[in-house]
């Protein structure tokens, strides 16, 4: 059985750096911020999966900070490009 | 199974120098900032994988959260100063760096490529010599810390080497980071907003439901670190992410913090340090031998001063300066890239 949570781990592994192929060619940079933001969903799900499948508790901690701290960076972008520059 | 772990390592190490060749060779520093969040992704999962969960935990909650923002918002406060027209798309941009450099810096290019190969593999030789040499290094230190657990105070080994072990190593560090806000402040005061101006309804429900959890996180954090992978640091920076959220925001409750209470919890984790670390030779010990059994309730007391401290310490080299002048308490007190920020987008 934990054979398949490694599997699903490492799939989204690669799905991940399929990812990649949104940061590296855009086109806006909406769509690399939102490849960042997947990542950090997937980070959360891969860590959530090795914490089952290799029966590691501390992961679950990782995986909440991830959680916790990816929309951070999405608000800093949110406000860098469409925050008001007027002001 | 250890295959498919074996191949997920494969994966990992062959993406990790990829994407960090990626993001140090890009020419746009946009896509170099996203580019380092994924980075520090990565980062995290291999250090699960070397079987590092603290380092996992500070890499998940540094590299891939607080210095993302910190960068964006850096890369928002340059774009307005250079009124850089790069806003949506990075592709014209690239196209008007690549004109820029001219015939002259590619002729200096093998010189310096072989002079910096060069002095990498001796960097890397001297590491490598520099670990033969290392008395412990056959082993590890791991042995002689699991032998003395018992007179620790707390159960995870890290968090003993961190604060009883090596205390000494945790208080210069701690007083590094204090010296580091000192140096941001002296540099220069944090940027004045208008106030009363409030966030937009995503951003505000956002900030509602994130900062109590995360101040409960890190709390959490610091408590669990004295039997497993956690501590004040992870708990700070955690701590400092909820202080940026709000800076972010710009909400009003940050502005009305007063500047000299910022200034005491800045000092309080390294100053409950130095005092403790001190008392324990009124009892006729060493620096930093706690008396006795105590050492668990010592540990935990200077881990929640210095969580406290560090996550205010983060928070403040986000804002990017010094409060301004007690004497003008209608002022903001921290703001920073966070104050140029300018609530919540269209509210």
């Amino acid at each position: 059985m934990s054979g398949l949570y490694s599997l699903a781990a490492l799939c989204l592994l690669l799905a991940v750096l399929a990812g990649l192929v949104r940061i590296l060619r855009g086109p806006t940079e909406a769509d690399s911020m939102l490849a960042a933001q997947l990542f950090g969903t997937c980070g959360v799900a891969i860590l959530l999966l090795l914490s089952k499948g290799l029966d590691w508790v501390v992961l679950q901690d990782i995986a909440l900070v991830f959680a916790l701290l990816a929309a951070l960076a999405a608000v800093a972008f949110a406000l860098r490009t469409w925050g008001g520059t007027e002001r | 199974m250890m295959d498919v772990m074996g191949f997920f390592d494969i994966v990992l190490a062959l993406a990790l120098p990829w994407l960090g060749w990626r993001l140090l060779a890009s020419s746009d520093l946009f896509r170099a900032v996203v580019l380092f969040i994924s980075l520090g992704l990565l980062m995290s999962l291999t250090w699960v994988r070397l079987q590092a969960p603290d380092v996992a935990l500070a890499e998940a909650a540094i590299g891939a959260g607080l210095t993302g923002a910190l960068f964006l918002s850096a890369l928002r406060r340059l774009e307005r100063l250079s009124e850089s027209e790069r806003r949506l798309e990075h592709a014209g941009k690239r196209e008007e760096d690549e004109t820029i450099p001219p015939e002259k810096r590619r002729r200096a290019k093998p010189v310096a490529y072989v002079l910096s190969l060069f002095l990498l593999v001796v960097f890397v030789l001297l590491l490598g010599w520099s670990l033969g040499q290392t008395p412990g290094a056959k082993g590890g230190l791991g042995p002689a810390v699991a032998g003395q657990m018992g007179q620790s105070g707390v159960q995870s080994q890290v968090t003993a080497v961190l604060l009883n072990f090596r205390g000494y190593d945790t208080l210069l560090e701690m007083m590094v980071l204090f010296l580091a806000a000192l140096g941001v402040w002296s540099l220069t005061r944090v940027r004045q907003t208008q106030q009363g101006e409030v966030p937009g309804p995503v951003l505000a429900t956002l900030v509602r439901l994130l900062v109590p959890l995360m101040i409960i996180v890190a709390g959490y954090l610091v408590w669990i670190g004295s039997s497993r992978a956690g501590g004040a640091f992870q708990g700070g920076a955690v701590l400092a992410a909820a202080g940026v959220l709000l800076l972010l925001a710009n909400v009003t409750v940050v502005r009305q913090v007063p500047a000299g209470l910022l200034r005491w919890a800045l000092v309080l984790g390294p100053l409950l340090f130095l005092l403790t670390a001190v008392a324990c030779m009124g009892g006729g010990g060493n620096l930093l031998e706690y008396p006795g059994q105590s050492a668990g309730v010592w540990i935990l007391f200077i881990e929640s001063a210095t969580a406290v401290s560090i996550g205010v310490t983060l928070a403040a080299l986000y804002a990017g300066g010094r409060p301004p002048a007690p004497s003008a308490p209608e002022k903001d007190n921290e703001e920073g890239p966070g104050s140029g920020v300018d609530k919540g987008g269209k509210a």
